[in-house]
């Protein structure tokens, strides 16, 4: 290994040793996400109930499925280390549950299932597409991942195959609009803010151009 | 309930839940619900927050029932006809027919999973203090100081996130502009500023010479006990029903 690959090598592993910064943002993420994630579960009810004489109630919460994946893409879309999606999600979901979600105590094991679909999505780029591309991948895996569990621990599969192959359709819409349309465009509009210059997306960001009408005098 | 190790809890809880998921038995999924709600009143919960947590469940549970009874699966159907007046229909089905009887089964085993699931979910959440689950977490189950002092460090800051979530609406409504609960406008500047607390924290704690990989002594050590133990085996009890 020459000098320069093995440089370059120790700046890889550099970039995704976790640091404190990195544990407590991820974590407030999860906090943030899971007072959401709550929010959404209280208004999923609420359309279930209107839905429930129809036998769709499950479709109340399929339109919104994509906002419990945000966590995930959000965190590894900032960091931009392998392990963030996984982990952001988890911390989410256990905050989700201390928090009193009825979901019981699986909700732990569901960020962990919908973490690793995420997570496979960003691995799939080996780590170094940090696009809609990628985030769309890890949101659609997410929400695969997370209804093959559904077939069997909710027992989905005692349901007609037309209903569940139209939850499937919303759940991927919902991912992707959710997870990753608006996580990236919160992120690249957090980024712009300048907050996140100690992070790996906010380090790719160019400076802010003060005098942006005028190309000759713009200071960076 | 409340002095029991709190990672243990969880994962006995955890692993009851599992089994339960596995057996597919409505009458067994409604008996460790009914046997949760007696341990949370026993342990102190007082009966109307108790009412309060089990309101979104006759919610999602009668919206699945309706679900499997409406769109059952012809595999479904043909299961449950086999097996009606087995104890998967906890009632006499003599009113009605061999077809209703199934759908009846079919939503009944949907909907009883959510009680299932949700009563020892609700028994974890009620009765163990958060802080001390983390802090269990790092000592029973080895999960690194990185780990449970960020998190800790982000749960000490809700009550500020609270606060300025609170802050935020009320300076809209002084403006005159309604907003949501879950508005951008209103998320986004405390996402900004709870990126800037999370830096800010952990600069703070750094500079006070904290090493997330470094051994850690405990001021409240959390032991496993016997009755921890105890716990675990009463929740991997039901377990005898794969043997039957």
């Amino acid at each position: 290994m020459s000098q320069s690959d093995s440089t370059a090598a120790g700046a890889v592993t550099k970039r995704y040793v976790w640091k404190l910064r990195d544990v407590i943002l991820m974590a407030i993420l999860g906090l943030l996400f899971a007072i959401i994630y709550l929010a959404v579960f209280q208004g999923g009810l609420a359309l279930s109930a209107l839905l429930t004489p129809l036998g769709l109630a499950n479709y109340a919460f399929e339109i919104v499925y994509g906002i419990w994946f945000m966590a995930a893409t959000l965190a590894a879309y900032i960091l931009q280390k392998p392990g963030a999606a996984l982990l952001t999600e988890v911390l989410a979901a256990a905050i989700e549950l201390l928090m009193g979600n009825s979901g019981g105590l699986t909700v732990v094991l569901t960020g962990i299932i919908q973490g690793l679909g995420a997570e496979l999505g960003f691995a799939l780029f080996r780590y170094k597409k940090w696009n809609l591309a990628s985030m769309s991948l890890a949101s659609v895996l997410s929400a695969l991942f997370i209804f093959t569990y559904e077939l069997w621990y909710l027992s989905y599969y005692l349901l007609s195959p037309v209903v569940l192959a139209g939850q499937l359709a919303v759940r991927l819409l919902s991912a992707i609009l959710f997870s990753a349309v608006l996580c990236k465009l919160a992120g690249d509009a957090l980024a712009r803010t300048g907050v996140l210059k100690s992070y790996a997306l906010g380090a790719r960001q160019k400076a802010v151009h003060i005098y942006a009408e005028d190309d000759d005098q713009e200071v960076k | 309930m409340r002095n029991l190790n709190p990672s243990l809890k969880a994962l006995s809880l955890l692993l009851l839940t599992l089994i339960l998921a596995a057996l597919r038995q409505s009458w067994l999924n409604l008996g460790v619900f009914a046997l949760c709600g007696l341990l949370l009143l026993l342990s102190g919960v007082r009966p109307p927050t108790l009412l309060l947590a089990v309101l979104p469940l006759l919610l999602l549970g009668a919206g699945l029932f309706f679900s499997g009874y409406r769109f059952a699966a012809e595999s479904a159907l043909r299961q449950a006809a086999a097996t009606t007046g087995s104890p998967s229909l906890p009632f006499k089905s003599s009113l009605l027919t061999q077809a209703e009887s199934s759908r009846v089964s079919n939503g009944l085993i949907l909907a009883s999973r959510v009680f299932g699931f949700a009563g020892p979910g609700l028994l974890l959440a009620l009765t163990t203090d958060r802080v001390r689950l983390v802090r269990s977490l790092g000592q029973s189950l080895r999960l690194p100081p990185l780990f449970t002092y960020g998190l800790l460090a982000a749960w000490g800051m809700f009550s500020q996130m609270k606060l300025e979530y609170a802050r935020a609406r009320v300076a809209f409504r002084a403006r005159g502009i309604k907003v949501t609960p879950l508005s951008p406008r209103l998320l986004r500047p405390l996402l900004i500023k709870s990126v800037r607390w999370s830096e800010a924290l952990a600069m703070a704690m750094e500079s006070k010479g904290f090493e997330g990989h470094a051994p850690r002594s405990s001021w409240r050590p959390d032991p496993l006990r016997l009755p921890d133990w105890l716990f675990l085996g009463g929740c991997l009890l039901p377990a005898i029903g794969f043997l039957i």
